[in-house]
């Protein structure tokens, strides 16, 4: 190891070397325990475990080459800078100097992280994949009431709430939206950006609680760096579909609390500003605007086709790689996209004045659905008879129109999970919804199905097999409840065939065995002389835990000639196994009373 | 009639707060001002009337003092609010009076003000609500009570109020419980007071101030003190601040621009995103993402997942740190899904996580189970062993304690608790002879000399040698022979093993009788049926010589081994082809040499407590079976450590035994069962042996907690012989 890693005084080698208790570290860095913190939080680095520990069990151990690694940090003498701030006000306040502290605390000095983001994550795509937790931050902290007594402050909820709608519109614009799932804790969604998984918790809209026991200034050092981390990935995702960035929202959506809606217009102007440069974007009226969102749809290839001429007539290089650039955009998109994108396509939804409108607002454009809503700056008014679905969850409504079908919105989410138009027959207001399923657990490998996972899979299949030979008329013949029973009924016949197919090989197997079994009897019969001639009657009966005990058996013996060591790494896995079986077993029972009691009652 | 009607009008009013009459007032002026306007021509008029009376008055001299300017215009107001309003002002006093006419006089005698009319009431300032309860309201100057009027009916007192035009005009009284109607004078002055101005009008705040000395003719001044330099001079200390704040301005210390501005200082900062970009620093870590939420954590998750209320108490019980964190809980619309109250609570256990828990790179051992099993041959190949039963052979009353069989393989003999020795026929199952010995048989042997069909039997502190009758006459007529001995044996042996043992003939069944001082456990032939070991397990005689025994049957003597021994001796062995003899004590295995009467080799099977051993037909392997199921199978040319150690059953293994030409062997345990396996000792002395457990041989019940005692394999046949303590013996054929 070389010398400049060694403390005067400390050991050469070994783990004493190498690690350092967190006191150690504090002491060493002379600073403060909670700048230390600061640091670590900013830094990254975090506390490692080494295989021996030399100071004891109860210490934090940290890296001596982390350690060194802060040492030489540039943020640590902002951060000591700082503390000497403070000081100064301190002692300006405390001499009643209140000119001077006030002229300080204006110029408080004030550090970024964008060099530490570009450090801690050299490419962007390694921000993409540790982008879990930033989101979810920034999502809880724009759901967030500003507390002074917590230093919680106002802009800093503006801002949170400012990324994280410019994220959703993103995400909403590109359709990278892949899963949601409404749970008690949140509405968790789950986006696939380059390749890379992001899943986040967005709380619900509501009033949050502050608890008393937590650290708000913890969460606020995080708060800062996943702030300037995610704000950094929204420049370079902006950028990627050529929108300026930071965005400039109409003053009139954002007064209404309609961020969300008004970024993804802005996105929307702006990709066709950037596509068609000649084209001024026309100052927005909500209904015209209406129009030209289906417009554009029809507009744009022609129209990129003149400007491809145009450019090749001009020959100006950069654009034209712009140009191919976006081209190749569209046509990158993968097959998930393409699916997610025409979705909801044709259909128009209406947002009724109870209905969570943020998360919907920015579910439905991510699926390619139109939405409007109850309320000013909607885009479309209820009476619009174009109207597909009406999301409502109340039970009563006033006024019900025909044509369109009233749903309430888990309906949206079920839909968007398994990526088949559901019936809306168990949807509609007022019925009890069927249960909401998580998309991201794997039925098979949990071992228990929920009941309607299995329904859904049917008719997942069904979507699949109508929608090949009629590829037009698919979608519109399965919102139709009459040609879906008859799927259903469908599915249900496979699935009998596959049952009774099924029973066919168990009964052969068990009639197999039986006889092998009546055999074994026999050659007993033979030869026994004395006691066994009796024992064909309960031989025959013993002969299901027989087989069970020569499984057992066999069991039993592998396991004899295990070393210890393996033999206790095979028990700790059987007993995870054994765990995870009984919970299915608690599952399924409760799954057969809930059943019971339906029949009965 | 008037005074009547005002007198309603006063209960009407009932008790009031004197600020809320004061609002009251506000409001009726208010109205008024835009209700009457006669009144309010009045009122100017009013106005009018009194500027210009001021002005009469003129500018106030220096003479007049500024108190009494004011009370001045008083004087006059009131001369004109009388001129003006006589019958209202009289009509007061009329209700002033109204409750005895003897103050009214008082009044109207000392007419001039209203101030100096003293209070009819004499309660003093005491809180009106002490009277609430009363009929009265206070006292008059005679010390009479004052009574409380009668209460107006509302909506008569409305009728009344809507009726005078004047009824703006009157506030109630609380104190003396009367309706009093103010003058114009008097609303005037509470609007000025309502308006924050100096009550009278023609009051001026802001008059040219007037010192109160002379100073202008005065011949001395107050201070005669010459005026200080400082007065003229600038300051030092001024001119100091003002240096340092200029010298701070140019230098930049102090900026004007208040707030600096905050530029976006927004870059693509993956710009050059080449793949060579490294992350610096140690090898990182990277956090695990946290868990995807499952079916449960739905708000409407399927009812399979929700507990019942019975499981809920239950968790309760739990610890709470054990307690699962998450309820499954349903919501039957979106919308009446709450904030969750852990939503802060739960990302900041995470920020901490992030930041406090030391990271390191685990390997997820994500193995099937089935490859941790050692791989064996397939068990067809070893064939053949015991699998199944094929014989029970009953007939013994007690537990079976020990089973042998004859070296021909034709017959079986079997020892038990009851006291009885059976000797079986193999094939047949059938009992060809029983002995009645009376005592508990603690081990039955067989000698292993084909033409000398003779059984030792250890009983008590006996150990009997029989002829069982078998074999040819020639044969029988040697055994007779051996077995013959002179009643006096003891004399012969003169030595002191003669108190020890006794050799004599057994009268009853017709052989030896071998007499013990102690309990025989264990028996043991040699190889060549000559000698017979005996064990003597007991604490109290000295352990050092006489446990062990050799007995030599030709010559009818009798050997002590002449080793120590540590501890209790359990199990004992002949060598199958060497003169080594092998004694187990509950710890260890220690081997003899008995010619060159030595230690040889101290196994440690490292177990509990040591039950049986066996030695492998070739003499090189032990296996050693203990109490707590274990197995040990030693070579003893590798170490004096188990070659390998097996755990097949759950309680005590009894009996441990090899197969004398066939590569197996077995243990019994009270766990009723048996194992088979195959332990194959290869001649290259390179290669280990090879253990494979074969079979699990069930069918003994337990009985008083012990199960299988006893286990030996047929000499020819693959076969094995179990005893249970169920008092049944059994063959296990392949």
């Amino acid at each position: 190891m070389p010398k400049h890693y060694r403390l005067p005084g400390k050991k050469k080698e070994g783990n004493a070397a190498k690690y350092m208790t967190r006191s150690q570290a504090v002491k060493y860095l002379q600073v403060s325990l909670s700048v230390f913190r600061q640091l670590c939080i900013h830094k990254g680095v975090f506390p490692r475990e080494p295989k021996k520990k030399v100071k004891g069990n109860h210490h934090t151990y940290y890296h001596i080459k982390d350690i060194l690694f802060l040492k030489h940090e540039p943020l640590l003498e902002t951060l000591r800078e700082i503390r000497v701030h403070e000081k100064k006000v301190k002692k300006a306040e405390s001499k009643k100097n209140r000119n001077l502290a006030e002229r300080l605390e204006r110029h408080k000095p004030d550090y970024s992280l964008d060099r530490l983001v570009k450090e801690r994550y050299p490419t962007f795509v390694d921000a993409l994949r540790d982008l879990d937790d930033c989101l979810s931050m920034v999502h809880l902290f724009a759901a967030l009431p500003a507390v002074e007594r917590e230093h919680i402050e106002v802009d800093r909820i503006h801002k949170c709430r400012r990324l994280s709608h410019e994220w959703q519109a993103y995400i909403s614009r590109t359709h990278k939206l892949r899963k949601t799932f409404i749970s008690v804790k949140g509405i968790y969604y789950q986006a696939e950006v380059q390749g890379q998984i992001v899943t986040w918790l967005t709380p619900h809209a509501l009033q949050q609680v502050l608890p008393s026991d937590v650290d708000y200034k913890i969460m606020l050092t995080f708060l800062k760096f996943y702030e300037t981390q995610l704000e950094l990935v929204n420049y370079k995702l902006y950028q990627s579909i050529n929108v300026k960035y930071p965005p400039i929202l109409d003053p009139r959506l954002e007064a209404l609390a309609a961020d969300l809606y008004g970024l993804t217009r802005y996105l929307d102007a702006s990709a066709r500003a950037s596509l068609v440069e000649s084209i001024d974007v026309r100052p927005s009226g909500s209904d015209q605007n209406e129009e030209q969102q289906e417009g554009t749809k029809l507009e744009e290839p022609e129209l990129r086709l003149a400007q491809l001429q145009h450019n090749l007539s001009s020959s100006e290089p950069g654009s034209l790689m712009r140009l191919v650039d976006d081209v190749r955009e569209e046509d990158e998109d993968d097959e998930e996209t393409k699916e997610c994108r025409n979705f909801f396509k044709g259909m128009k939804f209406f947002l009724s004045r109870e209905v969570p409108r943020e998360s919907l607002l920015f579910v439905i454009p991510a699926f390619g659905g139109m939405i409007s809503w109850e309320g000013e700056g909607a885009p479309f008014p209820e009476s619009d008879s174009s109207i597909t679905h009406q999301i409502v969850d109340r039970p009563t409504q006033k006024r019900m129109f025909l044509s369109r079908e009233y749903v309430q919105p888990q309906w949206i989410y079920d839909c968007i999970n398994f990526r088949v138009i559901l019936p809306t027959d168990e949807y509609l207001v007022g019925r009890v919804a069927p249960p909401h399923l998580s998309p991201f657990v794997d039925n098979e490998e949990e071992g228990h199905v929920p009941e309607y996972a299995e329904t859904i899979k049917r008719l997942q299949a069904a979507a699949r097999k109508e929608v090949l030979p009629l590829p037009g008329a698919g979608e519109d013949d399965l919102g139709d409840p009459q040609n879906l029973q008859g799927i259903i009924d469908r599915a249900e016949e496979i699935e009998a065939a596959e049952k009774k197919r099924k029973m066919a090989i168990l009964q052969k197997q068990y009639l197999d065995e039986l006889k092998m079994e009546l055999e074994s009897c026999q050659y007993h019969d033979h030869s026994d002389t004395s006691k066994l001639k009796d024992a064909e009657g309960p031989d025959a009966e013993d002969s299901l835990p027989n087989l069970k005990q020569i499984a057992e058996d066999a069991e039993n013996m592998s396991k004899v000639l295990i070393s210890r060591k393996k033999r206790k790494l095979l028990e700790a896995m059987e007993i995870g196994k054994d765990r995870k079986k009984a919970h299915i077993k608690l599952l399924k029972e409760r799954k057969k009373k809930i059943d019971e009691a339906e029949k009965s009652g | 009639m008037k005074t009547l009607k005002n007198k309603k009008q006063h209960k009407k009013e009932g008790p009031e707060k004197i600020n809320g009459t004061l609002r009251r007032i506000e409001q009726q002026l208010d109205q008024a001002a835009d209700k009457s306007e006669d009144s309010s021509s009045d009122y100017d008029f009013e106005v009018v009337d009194n500027e210009s009376l001021s002005e009469d008055e003129g500018p106030p001299s220096e003479s007049g003092s500024e108190q009494s300017e004011p009370s001045g215009n008083e004087d006059v107001v009131s001369s004109d609010d009388d001129d003006g309003n006589h019958d209202d002002t009289r009509n007061n006093r009329k209700m002033d009076g109204g409750e005895s006419d003897d103050s009214r006089e008082v009044i109207e005698e000392s007419d001039s003000s209203e101030d100096e009319v003293a209070p009819r009431n004499t309660v003093g300032s005491v809180p009106l609500e002490w009277y609430n309860d009363e009929e009265h309201i206070g006292y008059n100057l005679a010390g009479k009570k004052i009574k409380k009027k009668e209460r107006q009916n509302k909506l008569d007192s409305f009728l009344a109020s809507a009726d005078d035009s004047k009824s703006w005009r009157k506030i109630y009284d609380e104190y003396n419980d009367e309706e009093v109607e103010l003058t114009k004078g008097e609303t005037k002055l509470i609007r000025r007071l309502l308006e924050g101005k100096a009550p009278h009008a023609d009051f001026d705040p802001y008059q040219p101030y007037v010192d109160f000395f002379a100073w202008d003719d005065s011949k001395h001044p107050l201070s005669n003190a010459p005026e200080p330099k400082r007065r003229f001079i600038p300051s030092k200390w001024e001119s100091k601040k003002v240096l340092q704040l200029v010298r701070a301005f140019r230098m930049g210390r102090i900026k004007f621009d208040d707030k600096p501005k905050k530029e976006s200082n927004l870059y693509d900062v993956w710009a050059d995103d080449s793949s060579l970009a490294e992350r610096q620093g140690l090898a990182h870590i990277p956090a695990p993402k946290f868990k995807l939420p499952g079916h449960e954590e739905s708000f409407n998750p399927s009812g399979e997942y929700i507990p019942s209320q019975e499981e809920i108490n239950a968790l309760q019980l739990i610890p709470e740190e054990d307690r699962p964190k998450f309820i499954p809980q349903r919501f039957e619309l979106y919308r009446s899904v709450p904030a969750y109250d852990k939503a802060v609570s739960e990302r900041f256990g995470r920020c901490l996580d992030l930041y406090l828990c030391p990271r390191a790179r685990k390997k997820r051992i994500n193995i099937d189970p089935e490859t941790l099993k050692p791989k064996l041959p397939s068990r067809k190949d070893l064939k053949p062993y015991p699998t199944t039963c094929y014989l029970e052979y009953k007939g013994h009353k007690g537990p079976v304690v020990s089973v042998t069989a004859e070296s021909t393989g034709q017959w079986i003999a079997s020892g038990s608790n009851d006291g009885s020795v059976r000797v079986w026929e193999v094939e047949t199952g059938r009992c060809l002879r029983v002995w009645d010995i009376g005592e508990p048989v603690q081990q039955v042997v067989w000698n292993p000399l084909p033409e000398l069909p003779l059984l030792a039997i250890a009983a008590g502190q006996d150990v009997f040698i029989l002829n069982t009758g078998l074999g040819s006459e020639e044969e029988q007529k040697k055994i007779e022979e051996l077995l013959h001995i002179e009643t006096p044996t003891a004399p012969d042996d003169s030595d002191k093993n003669a108190s020890l043992i006794s050799w004599g003939p057994d009268e009853k069944h017709g052989g030896i009788r071998l007499k013990h001082f102690k309990t025989v456990s264990s028996l043991e032939w040699h190889r060549k049926g000559d000698y017979l070991s005996t064990l003597m397990p007991h604490d109290i005689l000295p352990p050092t010589l006489k446990s062990v025994l050799i007995h030599q049957l030709s010559k009818k003597l009798t050997q002590r081994i002449p080793y120590k021994l540590r501890g209790l001796p359990v199990s004992s062995a002949f060598h199958p082809i060497r003169s080594i003899f092998f004694i187990s004590t509950k710890k260890d295995v220690r081997v003899y040499d008995l010619l060159k009467q030595k230690l040889l080799k101290k196994l440690e099977p490292g177990v509990r407590e040591v039950s049986s051993i066996a030695i492998h037909p070739g003499g090189d392997n032990v296996i050693v079976g203990s109490k707590d199921g274990k197995l040990c199978w030693f070579d003893m040319d590798l170490s004096s450590l188990p070659y390998k150690v097996l755990k097949p059953h759950k309680k005590d293994i009894n009996k441990v035994s090899f197969h004398r030409s066939y590569p197996l062997f077995s243990s019994c345990s009270d766990d009723c069962t048996a194992y088979v396996f195959h332990g194959k000792v290869y001649s290259d002395l390179n290669q280990n042996p090879l253990i494979v457990p074969l079979e699990i041989l069930r069918g003994h019940a337990s009985a008083d907690g012990r199960g299988v005692l006893d286990c030996k394999f047929h000499p020819r046949q693959p076969w094995l012989f179990t005893a249970g303590a169920d008092s049944i013996i059994r063959l296990y054929c392949h």
